[in-house]
């Protein structure tokens, strides 16, 4: 019971993990890990439920998929490129970043390993059962090795995306471009697609295109 | 289970199917106590962490996930000679992206990783993308303009 006291208070971190991407966007307040966590496992269970999908196990992926970031910290798109000045930055932030194929293996792979080293830190004095479930869940998740696991990580997006519209409303940040442009390469599963059309509906309604 | 149709690679079929066997054997070997074999040599499959030892639950589902792929596949091939030009499923098409030079590679959903730059042909770009050839100009815009132009083809099926 120690090694399980211990793994519930180093969870309960995420609680005040602010999430990476709003705080390079100076959003007020940005939500914690553990919030995104919530709404995410929320949507795949109700959206997962449209689709034939063992909703335990993706249940339970979508608790654990973030772990990793109590030790490796949450990381963007933008990280590697982020200038320190404000004013660049702001301008940064005002373009989808695209990267060299050599460059986009190299970021992959890094993150990748940092946030394995990290579950692996996290889990280690859990019985061995526990923690053999958690990060296979997590590797199917990462390399979408089932149909759950591929499901969640549209999922995990589509919050993330659904997140960045409801700031926008609010703040008018971050800039709407990169994001539509990012999810119009990464959405494919119809369910998350229909969830996309929905949110265009409801926060681009009055917007005009870009010329 | 669905029956999507998968677009594969050859490569990417050839590697499923190691798997799955691999895995099959594995799952035979559990169920007369024999020692687990080192099965998980593939890039997709890390050895480190597939030990199996505990988690039957997840190899099963990943067998019967091979075995529904494996069933509902449709290998990509070149394509022939007139349609080199045209984007499709395994085209590695570079383009520029509202003055941004990218490179993505049209592939079926189960390949698609966008951040390594492999586009689902059911992504409303992927999509959009279909069927154009070098020269032309993609416009999304649902709800936000984008416009691809695209600069060249390339098919590099093994």
């Amino acid at each position: 019971m120690k090694d399980l006291v211990n793994f519930f208070h180093q969870v309960g971190k995420l609680k005040d993990m602010p999430r990476r991407g709003w705080v390079i966007n100076d959003i007020k307040n940005p939500e914690s890990i553990a919030e995104h966590i919530f709404r995410a496992s929320l949507m795949v269970w109700i959206l997962g439920s449209k689709k034939k999908l063992n909703i335990e196990r993706v249940l339970k992926m979508a608790l654990i998929h973030d772990l990793c970031e109590i030790y490796a910290g949450d990381t963007t798109p933008y990280d590697s490129i982020l200038p320190k000045n404000h004013k660049k930055r702001k301008e940064f932030m005002k373009t989808w970043p695209r990267f060299s194929d050599k460059e986009k293996k190299r970021l992959s792979e890094k993150k990748h390993k940092k946030e394995k080293i990290a579950l692996e830190k996290l889990l280690k004095n859990l019985p061995r059962e526990l923690s053999s479930e958690i990060k296979h869940l997590w590797y199917d998740y990462e390399k979408g090795l089932t149909k759950e696991g591929r499901f969640f990580k549209q999922t995990d997006r589509l919050e993330n995306f659904l997140q960045a519209m409801e700031y926008w409303k609010k703040y008018k940040k971050p800039p709407q471009g990169p994001w539509w442009e990012w999810a119009r390469e990464f959405f494919d599963d119809p369910v998350s697609l229909e969830f996309v059309e929905e949110m265009a509906k409801k926060f681009h309604h009055k917007i005009k295109p870009r010329a | 289970m669905d029956e999507k149709k998968f677009y594969l690679t050859k490569q990417k079929l050839a590697e499923l199917e190691k798997e799955h066997k691999k895995m099959l054997a594995f799952e035979k070997n559990k169920a007369t106590g024999e020692e687990a074999p080192k099965i998980f040599e593939s890039e997709d499959i890390n050895p480190e962490f597939i030990s199996f030892q505990e988690d039957m639950i997840f190899l099963r589902s990943r067998i019967k996930e091979l075995e529904n792929i494996l069933a509902n596949y449709e290998l990509i091939k070149n394509p022939t000679k007139e349609n080199k030009n045209i984007v499709n499923l395994g085209a590695k098409v570079l383009l520029e992206i509202d003055g941004q030079k990218d490179q993505f590679i049209i592939t079926g959903t189960l390949e698609a990783n966008p951040s390594l730059g492999k586009i689902s042909n059911e992504s409303p770009v992927g999509k959009a993308l279909m069927g154009h050839k070098i020269g032309d100009e993609v416009v999304v815009s649902s709800p936000i303009k984008t416009t691809y132009k695209i600069k060249n083809i390339k098919y590099e099926i093994s």
